[in-house]
């Protein structure tokens, strides 16, 4: 019977093997994955550049093909002030994020090769924040920054003594309040990042740097450091691309207020489509944004080791 | 220049012990060599010593001074990984100079350490290269010379050859012999390698489970064993054991083993094992005294008894040939001339050297001597 069974099953492998080799025909498995990315990528980052050489609006579904919207951004008076808020929120949003992942994931670190207790629960209470969803965060980051009766803030600042701080209502200082936020949220992820480097660097560079008489901080320097080199430009460069593209957070926060104080190149692309229902001069944002990202993709890719290293 | 003294020193993981309180010195420009079986606690040891292990109790010193709660760097000492622990990032250069960069030294004397030391170890041509672009022999050249360049006071070697293939062992076994017997520094080095310790070692500390089995010098452990284990682990191939009664036999004291056979003991030894008389013993004997070939050492003397072994399988070395066979009952292993023709299922003959065998207490292990 064994028998039998054995001759079913070479047969069907037989019968089956030309057809699905992979070797033979790549495409056929490589299809349904393809597919999926050209509908949910290629599609809708094609159709923005479509839409921004038309003059199309959500409110006509008729439109025509000019350059129109493209001569409109070189006259717009506001986008020095746009693009120099959006420096300023990605730039100090990536700094800190580094900075305070780095130092949480060395602590992790210690804490793991110390067999410290309770680091696990550390790492799922950081990480939580990371899931939170953007609008969410935003939601709970007014809260705390709320200037009324019950903003957390400033009731502990009143409670010793304090005068309260506009938080969200004054211009110069919202910016840095939608920096926070998005440092809150955006920190685990380079604290994972960083901290599966810290993980692969060998104990014993360390012993030896000990040895050869380095102390804690020569050995963060001398040795932590450049070993964790390449996954820092990495993560420089992917949470650089994240920050550009975050707008859920400042919506559900400021809505890009005071003013326009907190309207960053992404949310301003949000309010011209959806509130200003303006597709075309929406999608010139967008593709500005593109632009800036694929600058950034392409140094992440430079930076990626090369198969050939190792 | 350093002298190290150990005392009662143990070590907990835990609840767990792994070291249970061991003593020896290192004297000052000695080669010492920690030997035993994998987990016996050299390396633990070891990484006491160079301050990278806590010390659960007892006492380290260098140079008489207390260095239990000294940190690594003010030990003065340099140490040579197993996995050799260059850094990666850094070029050949700017490894073997990091110890000094540490210790504040102008760049000037550094570059000068460095080059003294690529000349010493042959890889001058080596310096400007990743420790990635090495071969595993010149990174071991490479760690080396990190822990020479900066004259440390203290070398410690934690099993530093165990990830080179064979040829490449021997050869930096000779090289870091031919270094210590130059530099002549104190040096404590940690092997699982009989052959390693006894080629390199002035004096050797073989543990076991924790504890120290015997320290001595190479020839004292390969000639004066205190014990079965110490026996057995010196020495290869391995000391044959095999069980045996101290009788009389036609009015002499002899050895006779469980089939009947009986080797006559020397007349030093009838001396020394007289009261043992009537006791069951184990009867060790080294493969290389159980021999057909007569040396300068052991020709007309009078321990040699002649006697007939069965060939089972025959191991060819070239200068010489393994015979395994069986004496009194237990598998043994001969080690005879090189040139025999020895086919299995015939029978050759060999003399044991009486005056080299040892008789060992079979409870307890321990070495049967003069009482």
């Amino acid at each position: 019977m064994t028998e039998g069974v054995a001759t079913a099953n070479a047969a069907l492998r037989t019968r089956r093997r030309p057809r699905w080799r992979i070797s033979e025909h790549p495409y056929i498995w490589v299809a349904p994955l393809t597919l999926l990315l050209l509908a949910t990528y290629v599609y809708p980052a094609v159709e923005v550049v479509r839409f921004s050489f038309t003059n199309a609006t959500l409110l006509n579904p008729e439109y025509e093909y000019t350059l129109r919207s493209y001569q409109a951004l070189q006259r717009n008076t506001s986008l020095g002030g746009l693009l120099w808020i959006t420096f300023l929120f990605v730039f100090a949003s990536v700094v800190f994020q580094l900075l305070l992942g780095l130092l949480i994931a060395l602590a992790l670190n210690r804490g793991v090769n110390r067999n410290l207790p309770g680091v696990s629960v550390v790492r799922i209470v950081i990480l939580s924040s990371w899931i939170v969803p953007g609008v969410a965060a935003g939601i709970v980051w007014q809260l705390i920054f709320s200037e009324a009766s019950y903003g957390f803030l400033n009731s502990l600042l009143r409670d010793v003594g304090l005068p309260p701080v506009k938080w969200l209502s004054r211009p110069d200082i919202a910016i840095w309040s939608a920096v926070i936020a998005n440092i809150w949220r955006g920190t685990a992820f380079s604290m994972i990042l960083l901290y599966a480097g810290l993980v692969i660097i060998p104990k014993s560079l360390y012993e030896a740097a000990a040895v050869d008489g380095a102390s804690a901080w020569r050995q963060f320097w001398y040795v932590t450091l450049p070993q964790l080199r390449p996954i820092l430009l990495i993560n420089t460069i992917l949470i650089s691309i994240f920050t550009l593209n975050t707008f859920d957070l400042i919506l559900a926060l400021t809505g890009g207020g005071p003013g326009r104080a907190t309207e960053v190149l992404s949310l301003y692309a949000y309010n011209l489509v959806f509130r200003n229902f303006d597709l075309a001069n929406g999608s010139v944002i967008a593709v500005v944004l593109l632009a800036i990202s694929v600058v950034f993709t392409f140094f992440y890719i430079r930076l990626l080791p090369k198969e050939n290293e190792t | 220049m350093a002298e190290v003294s150990v005392r009662k020193l143990i070590k907990r993981f835990g609840q767990f012990e792994v070291v249970h309180g061991i003593d020896f010195d290192v004297t000052d420009g000695e080669f010492m060599v920690l030997v035993g079986p994998s987990g016996c606690g050299k390396s633990t040891t070891l990484r006491m010593i160079a301050g990278l292990e806590t010390v659960s109790d007892g006492e380290i010193s260098i140079n008489g001074e207390l260095v239990n709660d000294v940190p690594p760097r003010d030990r003065d000492i340099a140490m040579v990984f197993q996995d050799y622990a260059l850094y990666p990032h850094m070029s050949v250069k700017q490894n073997l100079g990091f110890g000094l960069k540490m210790r504040d030294m102008p760049r000037a004397k550094i570059e000068e350490a460095v080059q003294r030391t690529a000349d010493i170890l042959q890889i001058r041509e080596l310096l400007d290269r990743k420790p990635k672009q090495l071969s595993g022999g010149q990174r071991q050249r490479v760690a080396i010379g990190r822990a020479i360049a900066r004259e440390p006071q203290l070398f410690l070697f934690d099993e530093p050859l165990s990830n080179l293939d064979a040829k490449l062992r021997v050869e930096m076994r000779t090289q870091i012999k031919r270094l210590h017997i130059a530099f002549n520094a104190t040096s404590i080095y940690v092997t699982h390698d009989q052959t390693e310790a006894m080629t390199l070692a002035d004096r050797i500390v073989v543990l076991r489970g924790g504890v120290i089995e015997q320290v001595g010098t190479p020839d004292q452990l390969y000639n004066h064993p205190v014990n079965r284990f110490v026996a057995g682990f010196i020495g290869s191939p391995t000391m044959n054991f095999i069980d045996a009664e101290l009788a009389e036999s036609a009015g002499e004291a002899s050895i006779v083993f469980n089939d009947g056979q009986t080797l006559p003991l020397t007349a030093a030894q009838r001396q020394s094992y007289a009261s043992h008389k009537g006791q069951k013993v184990l009867f060790g004997v080294r493969p290389e005294h159980l021999t057909n070939v007569f040396t300068a050492e052991n020709r007309g003397g009078a321990g040699l008894v002649p006697i007939e072994i069965p060939v089972e399988i025959v191991e060819p070395l070239g200068a010489d040939t393994l015979v395994f066979s069986k004496l009194g009952g237990s598998e043994i292993v001969s080690r005879v001339a090189g040139s025999a023709d020895l086919r299995p299922g015939t029978r050759i003959p060999v003399h044991v050297d009486m005056s080299r065998t040892h008789l060992f207490d079979p409870e307890t292990g321990v070495r049967l001597t003069a009482t």
